[in-house]
Order: C-alpha cells, then sequence, then structure tokens
C-alpha cells in the first residue's frame, strides 16, 4: 500500500463545549496508481483529510503509514522533505507566489530539493511543456487567466515526480472548459503512473476517478468504484 | 536549499517592495551616517588640538628651576647636564618672557599692549600665548641659540641667536612671522633697527609662519579658536636670554626647555632631570618641576576619546531605533507573507529554509542601507570638516568598518524573532491566511 491511515481523527477544542470533529475515526488505503476521488460536502472533513494525507497538518488520533513509513512522529524537517520529494499539491486557489514567474514558481520545489541549477532549468521546460505552458514561463501569475495559473501550478506539483498528486477542488474556480481541461491533465498523469487523490464536492467531476470516497462529518461513508458508490 | 539561491530570493522580494524596503533603508541610513559623521567630527576636533599641541613644539619637556639662595647658577648646570646626555638632548634653552610689557617701535609705527589686554596666559610647555585675541603685540621670549630649535621654529629670512649673542648680550632679535609682517608690512626686516622700551635692537632674522599665513574666516569658534592660538605663536621677539638684566631688573630666568631627540627619551630624560634636580636644589630653599608637553597632548587625547565615545553613543542610539524599524518591517513582511510561507512549506521549504530566507532579507536591507549610509556618512564628513576644521575630513576606516558590520548584525538580530515565528506556522495554519 502507498498510503494506509488507521483510526484517523482530528478534533479541535477537545474536550470542551465547542470541540469539532473534523475527522472521527477514518481507516483508508489507497494503492499505487490508483486515482480516487474524495467527495463530501462543504464542512464534510475532506480538507481535513486531505491536509493530513499530504503531511500539511498532523492528526489528533491515529496513524498514517506512507510509502511503508510512519509519518506519525516525523520531525517539521522530515515532514518538509516528504512533502518535497512524496507529494505534488495542487489548490483550489492555485497558491502560486505572485511575485515570482511560472519559471520560478515551478523551479522552487526543486531549489528545496538542491537540484543543480542545469538540472533545474531542464526539468522545470519539461513540467512547463507537460501542461502545454512552456511558452509562458517568464509571466507572473497576476499575468495569467486562472486557468494558466492553475496549468502552471500543476507543473509545480510534477516538477519533482512525485508518486502522488493531491489536488484539493483544482477546478473549482476554474469554467467548465478549463476545469475540463485541468481533468485532462490529470487523467494523463494518472496514465502517466501517478497516483492522483483529487478532493471534489462536485459529484461530475469525481465521476471521472475510478474509485470513489465519500466522506460526511467525519466519517466515510461510501467507499468503491463509480457503480459501487452509485454513480 | 542553498545560500546563493536565498539570496536570489531575498534580492527579489526586496526589490518587488521597493517603497517599503527604501523607508526601512531610511532608519539604517541616518543612523548609520549620523554614527558616522559624529565619530568624524569628534575625530576632526581631537586632530585640530593634537596639530595645535605639535605647533608648539613636539618631544618637549619643560623645567621650571628656582633656588632662593641664587647660591647654584642652575643654568649652567642643566645645561652642562643636558651636554652630557647628547645623544638624547637635542636641544636646551632658557625660557624667560618680558614681565613687562614695553613699547616696541619701527620708524612711526609702534607695537602697545591694548588696554584690555590683560598679561600674556601662560601654556603648557612654558609657551606664552597671547591671550587677547585682538591684540597685535608680541610675547618677548628670552632664550638662546636653541630656543628656535626647541620650540619648532624655523628661520625663514636671515640667521637665529648665535651662542656670541647670547654670550656678549648683543643687542639682536629674531622676529616671529606675524610680528614682522605688522612691523615692516612685507619688507626686509633684516639689519632694521627696532626700539623696544628705548633701546634699539637689530633684526637679525624671522622665523617661519606657524600657522596659516591668511587666518580664515570661515570655521566653528572652536577651530579658529585653535588657529588663532597657533598663530598667536607667530606674535613673537626673541631676544638673547642674557637681556633679562634690562628687561626684568636681571631676575634670574627660572623655566628652560629641553627638547629630546625622540619620544622614547622622554620619560628618561624627565627622570635623569628630576634626580639631577633634586640633588641640586634643596626643597626648603628652592622649587623644581619637570613636565612634558605630551603629557597635555596625552590627556587631550584622552577627553577627545571620551567625547568621541559619547557622541558615538548618541549615534548609536538612532542606530538601534532604525534596527528597530527593521524588526517592524520584517514583522509586517511576515504577515503579510504567511501565506506565501504556507505555499513554500507545503512544497517541501525546511523550517531553517524560512528562517536563512527572512535573515537575509533583513541583513540585506541592513547591508545596502548600511552602503547608502556610509555614502551619506562620507559626504556628511567631508561637509563637516569643510565647515568646522576648513579642512579634508575623511572617517576613518575603523569607523566605517564597525559602522557596516553593525548595520548587518542589526539587521540579522532584529530579523531573527520574526524570522523564527514565520518559520514556526503549520502550512495548513499559514495557507489558510489571506
Amino acid at each position: 500500500m502507498l498510503i494506509e491511515i488507521k483510526n484517523i481523527y482530528k478534533i479541535y477544542n477537545e474536550g470542551k463545549e465547542s470541540e469539532v470533529r473534523a475527522l472521527d475515526g477514518v481507516t483508508l488505503s489507497i494503492d499505487r496508481g490508483e486515482f480516487v476521488a474524495i467527495i463530501g460536502a462543504s464542512g464534510s472533513g475532506k480538507s481535513t483529510l486531505m491536509n493530513i494525507l499530504g503531511c500539511l497538518d498532523v492528526p489528533t488520533y491515529g496513524d498514517y503509514i506512507l510509502n511503508g513509513t510512519d509519518v506519525t512522529d516525523r520531525t517539521d524537517r522530515q515532514l518538509a522533505h516528504i512533502r518535497n520529494k512524496e507529494i505534488g499539491f495542487i489548490f483550489q486557489g492555485y497558491n502560486l507566489i505572485p511575485a515570482l514567474t511560472a519559471y520560478e514558481n515551478v523551479e522552487l520545489p526543486l531549489i528545496y530539493q538542491g537540484i543543480s541549477v542545469f538540472q533545474r532549468k531542464e526539468r522545470v521546460m519539461a513540467a512547463l511543456e507537460r501542461v502545454g505552458m512552456a511558452d509562458r514561463f517568464g509571466h507572473r501569475p497576476s499575468e495569467m487567466s486562472g486557468g494558466q495559473q492553475q496549468r502552471v501550478a500543476i507543473a509545480r506539483a510534477i516538477a519533482t515526480h512525485p508518486p502522488i498528486i493531491m489536488a484539493d477542488e483544482p477546478t473549482g474556480a476554474l469554467d467548465s472548459k478549463t476545469g475540463k481541461h485541468v481533468l485532462e491533465i490529470l487523467h494523463s498523469l494518472h496514465e502517466g503512473g501517478s497516483t492522483i487523490i483529487l478532493i471534489t464536492h462536485d459529484n461530475g467531476i469525481a465521476a471521472t476517478a475510478h474509485r470513489i470516497v465519500r466522506i460526511s462529518d467525519g466519517h466515510i461513508v461510501a467507499d468503491g468504484t463509480r457503480e459501487e458508490v452509485g454513480f | 536549499m542553498n545560500i546563493t539561491q536565498a539570496i536570489k530570493m531575498s534580492a527579489k522580494s526586496i526589490f518587488s517592495n521597493k517603497a517599503r524596503s527604501a523607508l526601512t533603508m531610511l532608519g539604517i541610513i541616518i543612523g548609520l551616517a549620523a554614527v558616522i559623521v559624529l565619530v568624524s567630527y569628534a575625530q576632526g576636533q581631537n586632530m585640530a588640538m593634537q596639530r595645535y599641541y605639535e605647533s608648539m613644539g613636539t618631544n618637549k619637556i619643560s623645567v621650571s628651576a628656582y633656588d632662593w639662595t641664587g647660591g647654584t647658577d642652575i643654568s649652567q648646570s642643566l645645561y652642562d647636564y643636558c651636554l652630557n646626555l647628547s645623544d638624547q638632548v637635542v636641544g636646551f634653552s632658557p625660557t624667560g618672557t618680558v614681565n613687562s610689557a614695553p613699547p616696541i617701535k619701527f620708524g612711526s609705527k609702534t607695537l602697545a599692549q591694548d588696554t584690555n589686554g590683560g598679561g600674556a596666559i601662560i601654556m603648557g610647555g612654558g609657551m606664552a600665548v597671547s591671550g587677547d585675541r585682538g591684540s597685535n603685540y608680541p610675547t618677548l621670549y628670552l632664550g638662546n641659540n636653541q630656543f628656535g630649535q626647541c620650540n619648532d621654529y624655523t628661520i625663514a629670512k636671515g640667521r637665529d641667536l648665535s651662542y656670541l649673542d647670547v654670550k656678549n648680550s648683543s643687542k639682536v632679535c629674531v622676529l616671529g612671522a606675524a610680528t614682522a609682517d605688522y612691523l615692516f608690512n612685507f619688507a626686509n626686516p633684516i639689519d632694521q633697527i627696532i626700539t623696544i622700551s628705548g633701546t634699539p635692537f637689530r633684526v637679525v632674522g624671522v622665523y617661519d609662519y606657524k600657522g596659516d599665513r591668511s587666518s580664515s574666516s570661515s570655521g566653528t569658534e572652536d577651530d579658529q579658536w585653535i588657529n588663532e592660538m597657533i598663530s598667536g605663536m607667530d606674535k613673537m621677539i626673541l631676544l638673547p636670554s642674557t637681556m633679562n638684566r634690562i628687561f626684568n631688573n636681571n631676575e634670574p630666568i627660572s623655566d628652560y626647555v629641553v627638547k629630546v631627540r625622540s619620544a622614547e627619551d622622554l620619560r628618561p630624560v624627565i627622570t635623569g632631570l628630576k634626580g639631577f634636580l633634586s640633588k641640586m636644589i634643596d626643597s626648603n630653599n628652592g622649587y623644581y618641576s619637570v613636565d612634558s608637553n605630551d603629557v597635555y597632548k596625552e590627556q587631550q587625547g584622552d577627553a577627545a576619546k571620551m567625547q568621541q565615545n559619547f557622541l558615538g553613543g548618541i549615534a548609536a542610539i538612532s542606530l538601534l531605533v532604525g534596527g528597530i524599524g527593521i524588526m517592524n518591517i520584517m514583522l509586517v513582511t511576515v504577515t503579510e507573507r504567511t501565506r506565501e510561507i504556507g505555499i513554500r512549506k507545503a512544497i517541501g521549504a525546511e523550517r531553517r529554509s524560512i528562517i536563512v530566507q527572512f535573515l537575509i532579507e533583513a541583513a540585506m536591507i541592513c547591508g545596502i542601507g548600511g552602503l547608502f549610509g556610509i555614502g551619506v556618512g562620507y559626504i556628511g564628513t567631508l561637509i563637516v570638516g569643510k565647515l568646522s576644521f576648513n579642512t579634508i575630513l575623511i572617517p576613518s576606516p575603523g569607523v566605517t568598518l564597525g559602522a557596516a558590520a553593525i548595520s548587518v548584525a542589526l539587521g540579522i538580530i532584529f530579523g531573527m524573532y520574526p524570522a523564527i515565528k514565520a518559520s514556526g506556522l503549520q502550512p495548513v495554519v499559514a495557507l489558510r491566511a489571506d
């Protein structure tokens, strides 16, 4: 198994009256090469789940085994390395750094990885090529449309060749045509061997995944293929 | 992430916020320039004072010795003693002044002491300097053929006093440059006769200027005072020491100046002279003292150092305020860029990388501000030097380097807190920030 979480809890204000159980005992396994969509309404806990899967947040309780190693009690530094090497993130709001050009944004994870300047150039351009943005490498985020920014964000996510791509509502801020294009890119990455975890509230987008996990009030309420979940 | 990358990133961030970076730097620029200008000002003032002491003559020992009984010829004994130390002592002269202020005449010109002019004041080293700034009345010295050498006067025209002039009580004199100018109006004074208190004296020589030929009207009061003090030394007339029988009722001269070869010779010769005089003069019947002019010079140096530290301290406060400005701006920057920090952490930035980036950014703002500050400080020092001391004053490299190091250190120290604060955030928390 590539990803294995067991009995994960994420509890805010534990023990107080205002206690919120964003995740309430979630167990989930994802295998290498899967294309999984995690769906749920707003506030269902799906984003919390992604944050924990992506090592952006730590669970209150529970175990997380990523690629055979337990990452529950890792140091800040080790988690930074895992995020850098194992996971590529795609966010709803793109999350590009405004002061940097497309090229520099894509280059960033490679810099943190310590890759030499010559190799970086090759890999940045390859990643931008892959999403069809090679000709816009010198543009800043403010000079690009939403769809273009998201494609640059995808290029940044894939630049380090991570085994896992996590996309949190990647099409949420895009019109349907560009959204479709972004989905196509994700599918082609999947065909290239990447494991894709897609978080969405949109059933239509989730329907393109091979496996669908439905989450509600911090619990997994359905998990299976399109047919099994009832799409 | 390596340092080169961190520097590039910091530079990008500084230049993408030009106005803010410039304002932050302003604090450092003003602080640093203030430190440089004020410390340089203190150094310049010290330099002017040192120049004054040097123009009075260096490596000089002043001896006062008096014996009420009048039993021994102190002058001759001291002269003999110094002669035996000829490898250390290069000059010896009695240094008396004429007690009264007799009128000095040449042709129709008369030099008499101003009514408001008090007596001459005695400065360290036995050199009398006219205490009255407006007066052209010279100090009348009584000395020997080595007086000029002992007091760093050089002959410009004619000759100095000779051994025989002193021995034979010749009625000759050597004029200071200012006095010669005044009496002779730039005509050649050599072999002209002036009268002092009605007694004719032949001018045999004129000393060169010690002060500025044209006493400048610019400069601060302090500086003019020093310049006038130095120029005051050009208002003098040297008479053979044996003339004391005419002017001072044959009262023996009790002050002497001993010139030694180098500064290292000062201490041993002073010790030797004290020993010699203690044997010769009974403290019940006489008095003696041995002092070095350089002691005053050293004291002045110490005082200047204190003043320098004091002014530097005041300026350092403004530098500190500039440093707090850096911290303030870095905190704002961190808050503003929390999301960016979240993004960087999400794609794999270690905590260390974030700290290093923000620290370098703060250090660069301070460093660039420091460079401008040094530039402004240099220009300010040149202006202050010109206005206050009428000289080209340049900050010492020590002050410059020290100030630059302080400004970078300030950046690092005050950038530390915001950097640590920024790096400690959970990525998910940072990403949620707007």
